[in-house]
């Protein structure tokens, strides 16, 4: 039967389908249906907010930073430090600037939340909660309960980390990563260790880990047993095999960092020494009370063999709306899909061995550095493919710039840089200059803030119309994307220029204590410092004004959801994947049909067909499901 | 709407969806706990101190492996029986299963508790000395904390005649605890001297306690509050100030940047002054009569005249000596010195005849002399059953290090029945496997005596993860392991109390989740099969 555009759904036409059980009917009750929901489309829809809150207090941390870079010696403004009271800003500002403590706490949370409690949350818990069942043609996620359970877990830890921004002891301050000792020491003086913000932030990992695992285990099942008749895998859309890899990098990098963090909490509470090596000596204890013997080399492998599988757990699901965005709207298949799904396979299997890329500077060794220094290389290359086989699914087709693909397409280029910032680093001699500069903060931001932020930003517009059955306004979209293009380039550029010139990424003051160095012009460093340190400023401003640009994003989130145009049948952008079979918004249980797939995820515009696109749960003429 | 999958397996990839997540969570264990056994590997390949071999008691490690391995065999019978629908025998196996867990754990717990209550101590030279600690005692009676616990001789003693609270960092339990220790003394801890503050804006100043108000958490709660007040307020109307000072600063120097003039803006400090408020940082108390005073090693940071609690609390006053008592010493450990001896190209035996504690205590020195002996028989018996090499002239077989320079418990027990101490029965040897050794029976001529000054205590504590990395290792895997036990008792608990009505609905469902339950279960008894050979035998 014929699927013009306009037409309703398969599942309107079909009455006949229904799904057994008619759920719905009956009302579960606000609280049931709201708040402990098992509907994998209402926790989706739970992470997405809450990682939306996480991601904007995130922010909020960098402004005041960025504050304290650009003007270390002013208090900071009215318009951000009202949200703090008297009593907390006595103990954390003098005299109302930014102290380098603070600063760590603040830069040490920044990283913490953003990746922990906003993007992965954002692009694995919510767009995988609400897409992949949807895509694979699933009643729900395999265990409703344990998906449940994930998100209620990721909440109590995230609230575990942020409640101890009012503990005497303050937040964690030993940077995202949690070096030891370091972060063994940290607030030592607090006299119940399990009521230092240090701890506390242990403890809230180790929770975000239980929720992670939860998610991952639930989603590798849902995805290897709950396809729809006819799904084979590669039929799957590349969202569900980018979803599939990242629940298998959750699933196995956490667990040796849940391990660490076990260690170092046990360091800090039960004073062992697992990273803690002998004879440390620090100005305020003097000899530490400690056996020693332990290694903090232990610490950085166990961290960062999660921290680098950890990128591309943030990476995927963007690149997973992106894949998803751009057939739709060029109205052409995904340039080699199937190239695409080995270099995912690939890329996560690569991504367990190059962790030791992140430790160059450690003296582990020549030899273990050359190794991961070719492995690191060698991961660029599915990286590469991705983003190539997604640039050249542009190609020839007819481009409609709805919303969600000028993020789309901003986003080819803004991770293209991220990345190819990226390879420097990659190699031993190019990172001695660059280890912990600026030019770091700037090649991972890029790869973070325009390109993941982006790619989600698409998919909030690309499925919202699926969500709530209106479209999100065009106009407040260009209010938000514009601004955001050009504020992210307007930070992150500058960084790389700074990180070049020898900027250390953990300058409270932005490299103010430098400059007393560069009256004497001899000084080399002094000198660079005070050719580039009006940068901040730009970049400060860049900071605030994206806050800005923000605004209206989260106007048409709110407001659309009211108010938007309508859209005009199940399928608005004439897309293939089975989410659009489905009624708008998709009741419990999803399909009001047994859905069944008979192709590919992205035939568009094939030339034996009249129409642009055949949906995969259209039935064909002759053919039937494999099985 | 229904999951499909919960029960009957799909065709194409055969399994029912909670086997694929139990197969899954399995596979993030063994990250975890290759996390653990790695981190195994790298502490013990780097350890810079002797890594305690084979140093736990094999007896009681043992029994448990078989324990686990019986009930990882009594769980698939339980399975067998559901599917054979004989809910008698599943009930059977599955108490059997439970019961071998709760065996594991006790035994466990009692391996943990000797550990817990076991004091080891680090000279400054690295000798090794480890014991049993006494109590504090008073005319004959222990003397008990706040919390109503006996003290062990083992704690830093001043004579407390002022204390010096910090406002917002004081520990109440602390507090008590010091209140506590005055009253047993029949002291008393006042206020030295009137705290008087301005506490609103162009008000006088008003006294908030008088001398002599006895200590109590409430006053110095009371302080605190209006410390953080006069704090709030203060930095305020500094931040309020320098802001000011700042707009001036812009206006004046059109053009410049922040940097540039930023060090000619600073807060007016007498205009303000009339405005602050008083800040209470800290309050002082006296100690009257001046009271001897016990404190935790780690809890103080001891001077001769002035001490510092980790709270930031001030203590004035001497002193006192503050040994550490062990009522019987039960292990001497020369392992750690002699490695540091060679280390700097000395000869190891001299470097323990030098030491302190074979200069200093007969009872060492005739250990020593002993285990010397002891030495050169086992060098002879190994020659005699191993040969010489005859290219190198060397034997083959020679002491280890442990042999040579330990003296542990059996040791001791060995040395004293040599000299016609009475022997301990079978069960008797047998409980002290699980227990340590027994010091009632064995007596104070086996186990001495021994009090060490506190400059010769280079690091000390219980047999816990603080000891060493090898203690703390043990602890983390065993103690994750053990939670594991209880965690999958507790599952296969529900499936036995609470699995009979689903058994009467839908027993393949049951069966299907013991299943789960179990391969679980044999997760954990791996884990184990790893953990008892790395920590008990090598």
């Amino acid at each position: 039967m014929p699927h013009a555009g306009t037409m309703s759904s398969h599942a309107t036409t079909h009455p006949g389908h229904a799904a057994p059980h008619e759920d719905h009917h009956h009302d579960p009750g606000f609280i049931r249906k709201y708040v402990f929901s098992t509907d994998h489309k209402m926790i989706g829809l739970q992470y997405g907010i809450t990682a939306m809150c996480f991601l904007a207090f995130g922010f909020y941390l960098m402004m005041v930073m960025r504050w304290s870079i650009a003007y270390p010696h002013q208090p900071l403004p009215e318009w951000m430090s009202w949200i703090f009271t008297d009593g907390w800003k006595a103990r954390w500002l003098q005299d109302g600037k930014v102290t380098g403590e603070t600063y760590n706490m603040f830069g040490a949370m920044h990283g913490t939340i953003m990746v922990f409690l906003g993007i992965v949350p954002l692009g694995f818990g919510a767009f995988g909660n609400y897409v992949t069942p949807l895509q694979i043609g699933a009643p729900d996620m395999a265990f409703p309960r344990l998906n449940m359970a994930s998100y209620w877990v990721y909440l109590l830890g995230g609230l575990v980390m942020c409640t101890s921004f009012f503990m005497e002891s303050g937040a964690a301050k030993s940077g995202w990563t949690n070096y030891s000792p370091l972060a063994g020491f940290a607030d030592g003086q607090v006299v119940n260790p399990w009521l230092a913000g240090q701890t506390q932030w242990l403890i809230g990992l180790v929770l975000l880990i239980t929720s992670s695992l939860l998610g991952s285990v639930n989603f590798i099942t849902t995805i290897i047993n709950l396809r729809a008749r006819g799904m084979t895998w590669m039929r799957m859309p590349f969202f569900v095999w980018s979803m599939l890899v990242t629940g298998f990098l959750l699933l196995l990098a956490f667990p040796p960092l849940e391990a660490a963090g076990i260690m170092q909490l046990a360091d800090r509470v039960f004073h062992s020494s697992f990273f803690m090596p002998s004879g440390l000596f620090t100005k305020s204890e003097g000899l530490a009370d400690l056996s020693g013997g332990g290694s903090p080399l232990l610490f950085q492998h166990l961290f960062w063999f999660l921290g680098h599988p950890e990128v591309y757990v943030l990476l995927l699901p963007a690149f997973a709306c992106v894949a998803e965005i751009i057939p739709v709207n060029t109205r052409k298949p995904l340039w080699g899909y199937k190239s695409m799904v080995y270099s995912v396979l690939v890329l996560g299997f690569l991504s367990f061995i190059v962790w030791a890329h992140h430790m160059y500077m450690t003296g582990m060794g020549a030899a273990v550095s050359t190794f991961f220094q070719t492995t690191t290389v060698l991961i660029s290359v599915p990286s590469v493919v991705i983003i190539t086989a997604m640039l050249i699914s542009l190609w020839g087709g007819s481009i409609r710039f709805t919303p969600p693909m000028m993020w789309a397409c901003a986003f080819i280029p803004m991770f293209g840089i991220g990345g190819l910032t990226g390879l420097p680093l990659a190699f031993n001699l190019a990172d001695l200059h660059l280890h912990d500069t600026y030019y770091v903060i700037g090649h991972f931001h890029y790869v973070v803030a325009p390109g993941i932020l982006f790619g989600l930003f698409a998919g909030v517009l690309h499925w919202y119309p699926k969500i709530t059955g209106r479209y999100m306004s065009g106009w407040l979209n260009h209010l938000h994307f514009w601004p955001s293009l050009v504020c992210m380039n307007l930070i992150f550029f500058p960084m790389l220029l700074q990180g070049m010139a020898g900027f250390h990424r953990r300058w409270y003051n932005g490299g103010d204590a430098y400059l007393s160095k560069a009256a004497d012009s001899t000084n080399v460093f002094g000198n660079t410092v005070a050719q580039h340190i009006d940068m901040n400023i730009l970049m400060s401003m860049g900071a605030w004004t994206l806050a800005l640009a923000q605004i209206p994003f989260i106007i048409n989130l709110f407001v659309s959801w009211k108010t938007g145009k309508k859209v005009e049948s199940d399928n608005p952008w004439n897309a293939t994947t089975l989410e659009w079979a489905t009624p708008t918004p998709p009741g419990h249980g999803n399909f009001t049909f047994d859905p069944a797939v008979y192709r590919g995820p992205y035939e568009y515009s094939r030339p034996d067909s009249v129409q642009d696109y055949i949906p995969q749960w259209e039935t064909p003429k002759k053919s039937k499901p494999d099985h | 709407m229904e999951i499909p999958y919960i029960v009957t397996p799909r065709k194409d990839t055969g399994l029912f969806n909670s086997k694929i997540a139990i197969w899954l969570f399995l596979a993030s264990e063994v990250m975890l706990f290759g996390g653990f056994f790695s981190a195994y590997v790298f502490l013990r390949i780097g350890a810079d101190y002797p890594w305690p071999e084979r140093t736990l008691p094999v007896l009681p490690g043992l029994i448990n492996t078989f324990i686990l391995i019986g009930s990882s065999v009594t769980v698939v019978f339980a399975w067998a029986s559901l599917k054979m629908r004989q809910w008698r025998r599943f009930q059977f196996f599955m108490t059997v299963t439970i019961a071998c867990a709760a065996i594991f754990m006790v035994l466990k717990g009692l391996e943990y508790n000797v550990k817990f209550h076991h004091q080891a101590v680090r000279l400054p030279d690295y000798t090794v000395i480890e014991g049993h600690l006494g109590y504090e005692k008073e005319k004959g009676k222990e003397v008990l904390d706040h919390h109503g616990r006996k003290i062990e001789e083992n704690r830093i003693l001043i004579e407390a005649s002022g204390l010096t609270f910090s406002t917002v960092r004081f520990h109440t339990p602390w507090v008590e605890e010091l209140l506590s220790q005055a009253a047993h003394r029949n002291a008393k801890i006042t206020l030295a001297e009137d705290v008087s503050a301005i506490t609103r804006e162009g008000q006088a100043v008003g006294i908030l306690a008088k001398a002599g108000e006895p200590l109590s958490p409430a006053l110095l709660e009371r302080l605190q509050e209006a410390h953080l007040e006069a704090r709030s307020h203060n930095g305020a109307l500094r931040t309020a100030a320098l802001r000011e000072k700042w707009t001036a600063a812009k206006a004046e120097n059109p053009g410049k940047r922040g940097w540039q003039i930023a060090s000619g803006v600073n807060i007016d400090a007498t205009a303000l002054e009339p405005k602050l408020l008083t800040e209470i940082g800290t309050v002082a108390f006296k100690v009257d009569p001046p009271a001897r005073m016990n404190f935790k090693p780690r809890d103080v940071r001891e001077g001769d005249t002035q001490s510092r609690l980790r709270d930031d609390t001030v203590i004035d006053g001497k002193l006192l000596a503050s040994p550490m008592v062990f009522h019987n010493v039960d292990a001497i450990d020369f392992r750690h010195l002699a490695m540091k001896a060679v280390e700097k190209g000395q000869d190891p035996m001299a470097a323990i005849e030098n030491s302190w504690l074979i200069n200093n205590h007969a009872f060492a020195r005739e250990a020593w002399e002993w285990n010397k002996a002891e030495v050169a028989k086992l060098e002879k018996t190994l020659i005699a059953t191993y040969k010489v090499d005859p290219k190198t002239g060397k034997p083959n077989r020679e002491p280890t290090a442990k042999e040579r320079y330990r003296i542990g418990w059996k040791e001791f027990a060995k040395k004293a029945e040599d000299a016609g101490r009475p022997k301990l029965g079978f069960w008797g040897r047998i409980s002290e496997e699980f227990k340590g050794p027994n010091y009632a029976a064995r007596g104070e001529e086996t186990f001495p005596h021994l009090s060490l000054p506190r400059e010769q205590i280079g690091f000390s504590s219980k047999f816990t993860p603080a000891w060493n990395t090898y203690y703390a290792i043990y602890f983390t895997i065993t103690g994750l392991h053990g939670l594991h036990v209880i965690g999958g008792a507790l599952v296969l608990a529900y499936y036995l109390f609470f699995g009979r009505k689903m058994y009467e609905s839908n027993p393949e469902w049951l069966a299907n989740r013991v299943e789960i339950g179990g391969l679980f279960w044999h997760f954990v008894d791996l884990v184990w099969i790893f953990a008892f050979p790395i920590f008990y035998l090598m």
